[in-house]
């Protein structure tokens, strides 16, 4: 009887211990790392805020596209809603597509930060932060470009794109030249 | 008499304050900065002077003022942030693990430890000191008694 008791503990310790083993196993095999430049940029489904329906980034293969990670309570994302909106006109002529990611943020504000900076591309909501995980996002904003065949190209730009617009165009170009 | 009961719809409506004011409020800011997260920072908003949280902070004020429950304001902010949001996982699904399982390893502990203890009561040696024999007891009191 005692034998079996002192076996049975002995089991349910090791059992436990394989456990925690497999958890943290499985955490370090799925974190999450920044994509680097040239690989497949992480697809993603999101719904949109701008209208109704859904956007996945695979549709757009074939199209250079420049992602923005912003927020409403981003004081940075303001300064740069401008010219983003700007380069969006500008570029929307070559086929460039950008999308507008809002990441952890309220719809109703995010809405109304669009309406009040006359945003006019396509914007889905990333409200889990899953998308920008997938990215490795440090913050917002950042910015993205993604060629035709869906790599990343360019050099993703940390922080507003107004103190690094050289940086941006050349990014654009590098989505359009691949 | 139209106009005089016009006049009394327009001051009851006047008195009745601004649209969407709650006279009495079914959950509080400091409830719910406890129950919800702050996504960029990973505390609750009570912890937080982040942003982010404030923005929360100020959505779920507007949401008390026009007397939104705790549970759909909670809802409307898992619909817009995902389950991440909440402090505490959900009374459902497979979410019941997380409150069950610290129980049951709390209990499981203490029916070992009980089972343990009942075990080494049990099969503790008895006290079978026999003590001194009388002989050997007498040699020592004299043996003390010279000593004193």
């Amino acid at each position: 009887m005692s034998r079996t008791l002192k076996l049975t503990g002995q089991t349910i310790a090791l059992a436990a211990v394989a456990g925690l083993l497999g958890l943290l196993v499985w955490r370090l095999t799925h974190q999450t790392h920044a994509p680097k430049i040239g690989a497949p940029a992480p697809n993603f489904t999101l719904r949109r805020i701008d209208a109704s329906g859904k956007l996945d980034l695979a549709s757009l293969r074939g199209k250079p596209v420049v992602i923005n990670f912003w927020a409403s309570w981003c004081v940075p994302c303001k300064g740069e809603a401008k010219m983003l909106e700007q380069a969006w006109q500008q570029y929307r002529s070559q086929g460039v597509v950008f999308v507008g990611v809002d990441y952890h943020d309220v719809t109703s504000d995010a809405r109304t930060f669009m309406s009040h900076h006359g945003i006019t591309y396509p914007i889905v909501q990333d409200g889990s932060g899953m998308t920008g995980d997938a990215y490795g996002l440090t913050g917002v904003p950042e910015t993205y470009f993604v060629d035709r065949e869906g790599h990343l190209v360019g050099t993703h730009i940390v922080g507003t794109i107004t103190n690094q617009a050289a940086q941006f165009r050349s990014g654009i170009q590098a989505a359009l030249n691949q | 008499m139209i106009l005089k009961v016009a006049a009394v719809a327009a001051a009851a409506l006047a008195l009745a304050g601004p649209a969407g004011a709650c006279a009495h409020p079914k959950t509080s800011l400091s409830y719910l900065e406890g129950q919800i997260m702050c996504p960029t920072c990973h505390t609750t908003l009570d912890m937080s002077e982040a942003p982010a949280a404030q923005q929360i902070k100020a959505e779920i004020s507007k949401r008390i003022a026009q007397c939104w429950t705790a549970k759909q304001i909670e809802d409307e902010l898992v619909g817009n942030f995902g389950q991440g949001i909440l402090a505490a996982p959900p009374h459902k699904g497979f979410d019941l693990l997380a409150w069950w399982l610290p129980i049951g390893a709390v209990l499981a502990g203490a029916a070992i430890l009980a089972v343990g203890v009942w075990r080494w009561s049990r099969t503790r040696e008895p006290d079978d000191d026999p003590g001194l024999d009388p002989q050997t007891e007498q040699q020592l009191d004299e043996l003390l008694a010279r000593l004193d």
